[in-house]
């Protein structure tokens, strides 16, 4: 009865505290995939290129961010993030201090992450579509841009889904590490309660399950769309 | 074309460079940093606002100061690095006052200088020692301090003391209770109290406001402070408002302002209230 009210709702209950945190973990990571998901296809196609510059930059991006710790990342552009936002603004006469939003360096700093991963999950779909697709679209004079958007996009999007999955986990629980900016999201919720009403067992559990609620319900979503797209594979090449 | 705009742009960054101030800020508004969950220094209440001993401190200082304050949230780790990155301007969070984050930050004078007690278990021998319920501060010159400590000292003649290994804590017992009494180290301070419960060994030795904790803790009902809170910077120079070096006149402000709650006893009456002891150094 004791743990109800604390984890509830009403007064004097950490509930709602709890769910908010939820809630900023879920944007947090959302705007994170989304800046991983552009910065990731620039990566991929660097990565795919003919040209030694671009393959060079695209490999040293992905050898980087997949190789550095998470948290040396979120600390970089929390931090140097700050710094050189100030620098600049103080270049233009503003004066003082610029700050970066705990919540935008967060959301770089696991975006940029997921960016790495992202690429190499857009590199593998995209070694995945039959060339003999491609050769088709060109024989038919289809130009770069609507082959690029008919052919390529679509089907690239389709393999990259299960990958994308995994990704979404990762960056899921790479938001955790945003606790250090002291960004409210539900690690940093968690640690708070914990910290202000002594009971660090039952509000770690209680985080521990709101994370395992999000994923649960993020892989039903991937999984509907998995299901969705493998109509449209060929027999034996998707599930269902 | 493209050379008007650079001398433009030049012109223009260039009065930008002579309008900005250089000198001293103004100081009408200051920005202070905590953990906010680190009970009852500071802590998240449930709707989401952050109370405690140093909030509430934070509140009459800045009165005193005539600034108008805001606190903010962040994660312990971080705290010194984003004070030094202008994140924010101060930090209260029960931030001791240490040769090493010297070299990095500045501090006010100390607000708070936790002492450090003995307790044992409601009913035991040791219960209620001469001197409890008051604060023995000790100067550190060991011929001074005997004296005081020799009042009682011989109460623990036979007894078993626990305390966390490696601390300033275990040096004292070392110096002062070795002779008469047996000490014996643990790793954890939860691992001494579940001992001290067990009947294992007679009292603990800690720092005051880390017991305090403890006896709030579910299944340590039967612990309680027993002989005085012993203080007086023997533990180091205590807890002091963490700012940036550069910051001077911040520093100023918030001395002058320590120096005033601790003369009209607003640190003592928050101290008590937050943690039944008296926390003023």
């Amino acid at each position: 009865m004791e743990l109800l009210t604390t984890l509830g709702f009403g007064q004097g209950g950490w509930g709602g505290l709890l769910l908010l945190g939820a809630l900023m973990t879920l944007a947090v990571t959302l705007v994170a995939l989304a800046i991983g998901a552009v910065i990731g296809s620039v990566v991929a196609w660097a990565k795919l290129s003919r040209g030694l510059l671009p393959r060079f930059l695209g490999d040293a991006y992905t050898t980087v961010f997949r190789g550095v710790p998470e948290l040396l990342i979120i600390y970089l552009i929390y931090f140097g993030g700050s710094r050189g936002v100030s620098a600049i603004g103080a270049m233009f006469g503003a004066q003082g201090f610029i700050g970066l939003p705990a919540f935008l360096a967060g959301a770089i700093g696991v975006g940029l992450i997921s960016a790495s991963y992202q690429a190499e999950v857009f590199r593998g779909s995209f070694l995945a579509v039959a060339a003999g697709e491609i050769e088709a679209a060109r024989a038919i004079g289809m130009p770069q841009l609507l082959r690029f958007r008919r052919i390529i996009v679509p089907q690239v999007l389709r393999f990259a889904l299960p990958g994308l999955g995994n990704v979404w986990q990762l960056s899921l629980k790479d938001s955790a590490l945003v606790s250090v900016t002291g960004l409210a999201e539900l690690m940093r919720q968690s640690q708070v309660a914990a910290g202000s009403t002594h009971l660090y067992f039952t509000f770690y559990i209680a985080g521990g399950c709101l994370y395992l609620v999000l994923t649960t319900l993020s892989d039903r979503v991937f999984g509907a769309a998995e299901k969705r797209v493998a109509k449209s594979f060929r027999a034996g090449l998707g599930r269902g | 074309m493209k050379i008007q705009h650079l001398v433009l742009m030049a012109a223009l960054s260039a009065t930008a460079f002579a309008a900005a101030p250089a000198l001293a800020k103004d100081w009408t508004s200051v920005t202070i940093a905590m953990e906010g969950a680190y009970a009852p220094w500071n802590l998240t209440n449930p709707d989401g606002t952050i109370g405690g001993f140093e909030p509430e401190l934070a509140t009459v200082l800045c009165a005193h100061m005539k600034v108008k304050c805001t606190v903010v949230a962040s994660d312990f780790d971080s705290i010194i690095e984003g004070l030094n990155s202008n994140k924010f301007d101060a930090v209260m969070d029960s931030l001791s006052i240490t040769p090493e984050r010297l070299k990095v930050i500045a501090f006010s004078l100390p607000y708070a200088n936790t002492p450090a007690g003995f307790e044992t278990v409601k009913g035991s021998p040791l219960e209620n020692l001469a001197g409890t319920g008051t604060a023995l501060k000790l100067s550190g010159d060991p011929a001074k301090d005997k004296a005081e400590i020799d009042k009682f000292r011989d109460a623990f003649k036979g007894k078993t003391i626990g305390v966390q290994a490696a601390t300033v804590y275990t040096k004292f017992l070392d110096d002062n209770f070795a002779s008469v009494a047996t000490i014996k180290e643990y790793k954890t301070t939860s691992e001494r109290d579940l001992d001290l419960i067990a009947g294992r060994i007679d009292a603990g030795f800690d720092d005051a406001t880390a017991e305090q904790a403890a006896f709030q803790t579910k299944g340590n009902e039967s612990l309680e402070y027993t002989g005085p809170q012993i203080g007086g910077g023997i533990w180091g120079p205590g807890q002091g408002v963490g700012l940036r070096q550069a910051d001077t006149d911040l520093k100023a402000l918030f001395d002058d302002a320590i120096k005033a709650a601790l003369a009209d006893g607003t640190v003592e009456k928050l101290s008590q209230k937050w943690f039944k002891i008296n926390l003023a150094p």
